[in-house]
């Protein structure tokens, strides 16, 4: 008797567990991603010539061209953004400027000689070091090479001239074609 | 290969040595099978000779001076026929019979060794006892297992660990826990089985599909943890340890307590609870390797010989802190890691575990009955439910590190029904099913894309299992195993994968809502397994036992194996499951060579393992991002050949001097694509020496581990653009290369504490002795830091 008993409490058990769990669920969610940067784009301006706005975007996929003439300056802004939903752009600079503290942008040059300093506009963190959101370039030399843009998360010193010096992690890095006439 | 020349000769003249000597003893107890009373007064002979034993009021009995050899053991008793049973005499042997007393036409007894009932006889097993899990108790279970031949274990930096069974792991390693498999996600490689070995008594491990009835798509062999055996009789017992460790200034505090009574009603209960702050590395800190755990169960039953019933209920939670330099954005940032000689980021130590860490909660349920029907057969059913939480949190932007960048639930419904029966002494026989349901849901808050789709399984199995035992030096075993798997999951596939890689032609059915950018599939798909086992242990001689086992496994590919989709921020690469793999289809041979006197015993396992459509993953390509290229892993598969040894010998340099070795070697081939298979142990030796004070019983042990280089891998290097003083500089990033093999001693002391009622032992255990710096091959941070330095651990064990 007491034998049953305990079986079919144990069937029971196993019978509703499997009951319980065989409710089909609806269809998942969609995930929208947070933290996506789909779009690099560099807004670039001078007294001397016309705006130009170039754009990375990773479906796209394909390296921008800058146009610079030597020994000119150029105010280059940069921003970051989540393009994902075409329907809902999202800033993504907004968030680097408030956590300025943790972030960096840095720029990286080859085949070309490009200097940059700190521009009007740019947002600097606690220690008044200046993230470089707004850019002042100047280029010494004619030449064709890359530009490098990086976002630099959490780097662990925020005053270097080399991505190594800088440490962190690589939010951001994306090449753009530089053509630099006299 | 060249070691196994001179072990197979040492085997041999070993196996000629006769042990001439009558020194051993026989001893036991002779219990009722009804109700587990001591029986008194029964005797036990050895025929051909006039030793016996006679049992006392407490059932037990000891006879002395046995020869080495065959004995013939007879059991009488006033009120039953006389019983005999063949054993073979080759150490001091503790063996428990019970006898069916009060019906006079039984004659049934029931012989168990004193140890646990083997898994299999035609393979070879190794075992853990409970006094050298309590040593290892602050460690986790793959840790403990490195000390058996054969097992090493696949690392995620310092405290994250899968056991390894002859170069294989994660779904190909069952871990079964009190008779049910574990299921916790086993198949990432990051992440650590969520078991405390605190809750268990022993550990066996078995190389292969040997116990068909718990799984049959194992090739690597299983891992199986039995809780504690229960007394039947009026006690209250439990022990409590207490470890502190200088590396990582943590330990940890474990107890339990069982109270059990002579009607065979029982509970007992484990509590464990560990913390580690920031362990250290000879050369610096390991900042974020802390590590929180508290694990708990119960069990509540009732045993008795032929009845009995058990409910179980184990949790277990985790939190792990990963290095945080492990953490990177790019390719780049890995090239900067690899570069550097110390991590690249050094904090002072800390308690605190920051991101990037994982936290786990993993319970289970379980209930079991069982009833002897007749003499000679036994209904066994087992009901299971596992529910398991694993969440891995991101260095991530805008404060959303404290949410998890992965949370999945798995749910576990499982259930496993047995008969065995017997025919004779010699036939054995079980048959049972198994049917298991499956749900894991990912969790859509995270804000990152699924690692792992959301999914149900299910799996109905069958198998049927049998022993010959015709003679103590004789046994035939054979098995088989039919299992279907159907997976049925709801995956996000981006457009652009899903056009890009011609799935939306080959697999056009499963295309359920287009989002855009994303497409919602519901892939189903169905595997049909078959598994068998058959071999023999054979005695040559008194002294030589040879095994040979063939195993067939076959395996449905997992789901992370099909559908895994994200990037790996320790390794700079994305990962993707392939959802067009196969069944994996493995043959593996086991033998075995064993030769045991009093004085040393030896054993070589060889084995060879041939595996079509094996699934792993490796590199495919590259992907360009808005973090830079990235090397891409895929999941595929290839048909690889495995073979290696496992060798051990055990001397007993005199009474109190006692010295061990064990070695291993794993030879693993991609056949398809002529190179060697990632992540295989290198070749790898253990030997311990351990002293025993005559008068006061401590304890001194030394052990040295010897990890060589891995001299066999493929070549998993990518390339990567960095701008060096203006110009653009191609660079390799060397992945592959495997670290130098090393050297790694640990100490040991045991000192028993003065004796009373307690049983209590203090122990000093120093590992790493050496605070040697190096870096292991299985261990995939290896990039970033050295494994951790000296620890020197003090362990206080109460028994009451």
């Amino acid at each position: 008797m007491k034998n049953k008993f305990t079986l079919m409490l144990f069937a029971s058990i196993a019978l509703t567990n499997l009951f319980i769990s065989c409710d089909k669920d609806e269809d998942p969610e969609l995930i929208e991603e947070q933290e996506l940067i789909t779009t690099v784009v560099l807004n670039i301006t001078s007294d001397s010539a016309a705006n130009q706005t170039v754009r990375w975007n990773m479906d796209t996929n394909q390296t921008p061209t800058i146009s610079l003439q030597a020994n000119q300056q150029y105010q280059v802004s940069v921003s970051f953004l989540d393009e994902s939903d075409p329907a809902d752009t999202e800033d993504i600079t907004e968030e680097v400027k408030e956590e300025a503290d943790e972030h960096q942008v840095f720029y990286e040059f080859s085949g070309v000689s490009i200097s940059y300093t700190s521009g009007q506009g740019d947002v600097s963190d606690s220690a008044n070091n200046p993230l470089y959101l707004n850019s002042i370039w100047t280029a010494s030399s004619a030449g064709t090479g890359t530009a490098r843009v990086y976002l630099i998360h959490e780097p662990t010193t925020k005053t270097s001239t080399s991505r190594g010096g800088f440490g962190g992690e690589t939010d951001v890095e994306v090449d753009f074609t530089v053509v630099v006439s006299e | 290969m060249k070691h196994f020349v001179p072990l197979l000769l040492l085997i041999l003249s070993v196996s000629t040595l006769k042990g001439q000597s009558c020194v051993y003893t026989i001893e036991g107890r002779v219990l009722d099978l009804h109700d587990n009373t001591p029986i008194f007064g029964a005797i036990i002979k050895i025929e051909g000779s006039d030793l016996f034993g006679q049992t006392d009021e407490q059932g037990y009995f000891k006879i002395n001076q046995v020869c080495f050899g065959q004995a013939k053991l007879v059991v009488s008793h006033i009120s039953c026929d006389p019983i005999d049973r063949t054993v073979t005499i080759r150490s001091d042997v503790k063996l428990n019979f019970e006898l069916e007393h009060h019906i006079n036409e039984l004659s049934e007894i029931i012989i168990s060794d004193d140890g646990l009932n083997q898994v299999n006889s035609s393979v070879n097993e190794s075992q853990l006892n409970a006094d050298q899990l309590t040593r290892l108790s602050n460690q986790n279970l793959a840790e403990t297992l490195n000390s058996i031949a054969g097992v090493s274990s696949l690392k995620t930096g310092s405290s994250i660990a899968k056991p390894m069974i002859h170069g294989l792991f994660g779904s190909r390693v069952a871990i079964i826990a009190n008779g049910m498999r574990m299921q916790d996600q086993e198949w990432g490689a990051d992440h650590a089985p969520n078991v405390d070995l605190n809750g268990f008594e022993s550990v066996q491990v078995v190389k292969g599909a040997a116990a068909l009835k718990y799984a049959g798509d194992t090739a690597g062999g299983m891992i199986l943890l039995s809780p504690e055996r229960i007394n039947l009789k009026d006690s209250l017992y439990g022990s409590t340890v207490l470890n502190g460790v200088d590396n990582g200034k943590g330990g940890s505090i474990n107890t339990r307590l069982t109270r059990s009574f002579d009607n065979g009603y029982f509970i007992s209960g484990h509590l464990n609870t560990k913390q580690f702050g920031d362990r250290q590395a000879p050369e610096y800190n390991l900042t974020n390797s802390g590590l929180k755990e508290t694990s708990l169960g119960f069990r509540l039953g009732r045993t008795k010989i032929l009845k009995g019933w058990e409910v179980n209920y184990r949790r277990f939670q985790n939190s792990t802190g990963i290095l945080r330099s492990a953490h990177i954005g790019n390719i780049e940032d890995f090239l900067r890691a690899l570069e550097s000689n110390s991590p690249l980021r050094i904090e002072p130590f800390d308690y605190v575990i920051n991101s990037p860490k994982q936290e786990a909660i993993h319970q289970n349920f379980k209930a079991t009955y069982f009833n002897q029907y007749s003499d000679r057969s036994k209904l066994k059913l087992d009901y299971n439910y596992q529910i398991s939480n694993r969440k891995e949190f991101d260095v991530r932007r805008g404060n959303r590190s404290a949410k998890a960048a992965i949370d999945l639930t798995l749910k576990t419904y499982d259930f496993l029904g047995s008969i065995q029966w017997k025919k004779d002494f010699e036939w054995n026989f079980e048959w049972g099913v198994n049917a298991l349901l499956q749900d894991n849901f990912s969790n859509p808050e995270t804000g990152v894309k699924r690692l792992i789709p959301d999914h149900q399984k299910y799996q109905a199995g069958t198998f049927l299992t049998g022993n010959y035992r015709p003679s103590n030096n004789f046994s035939w075993e054979w098995g088989f195993r039919f299992d279907q798997v159907i997976i049925d999951a709801q995956k996000f596939y981006d457009t652009s994968n899903w056009i890009s890689r011609e799935y939306n032609i080959r697999y056009a059915e499963f295309e359920q809502k287009d989002f855009g950018t994303q497409i919602l599939t519901n892939p189903r798909l169905n595997f049909s397994n078959i598994s068998a086992q058959t071999g023999f242990a054979v005695g040559i001689g008194e002294s030589v036992e040879t095994t040979f086992s063939y195993m067939l496994t076959q395996r449905a590919p997992n789901v992370s194996e099909l559908f895994s989709d994200g990037l790996h921020h320790s390794l700079a690469s994305i990962e993707y499951g392939f959802i067009g793999l196969q069944k994996e289809t493995s043959h593996k041979l086991i033998l075995g060579i064993n030769t045991q006197n009093k004085f040393l015993s030896i054993g070589i396992d060889p084995y060879l393992n041939r595996v079509s459509n094996f699934i792993f993953i490796q590199p495919s390509g590259v992907e360009l991002t808005i973090r830079g290229a990235f090397p891409v892993w895929e999941y595929q598969a290839t048909d690889v050949l495995m073979w290696g040894w496992d060798a051990n010998a055990k001397i007993n340099l005199s009474e109190n001097l006692k010295y061990n070795i064990n070695a291993a070697y794993t030879y693993a081939q991609d056949i398809l694509d002529a190179k060697p298979l990632i992540f295989v142990p290198p070749f790898s030796l253990f030997q311990q020496l351990s002293y025993t004070f005559p008068k006061s019983e401590i304890e001194i042990e030394m052990a040295h581990r010897f990890t060589a280089t891995q001299s066999r891998f493929p070549d998993t290097n990518f390339r990567v653009n960095r701008i060096e003083s203006g110009v653009i500089v191609q660079q390799e990033v060397d992945i592959s290369t495997p670290p130098n093999g090393y050297h790694n001693f640990d100490l040991y002391f045991l000192l028993p504490l003065a004796k009373s009622n307690f049983k209590s032992t203090l122990r000093l255990i120093v590992q790493n002795l050496t605070n040697a710096s190096y870096n292991d091959y299985l261990n995939r941070l290896r990039f970033y830091a050295t494994e951790i330095g000296r620890a020197v651990q003090l362990q206080l064990v109460f028994n009451y």
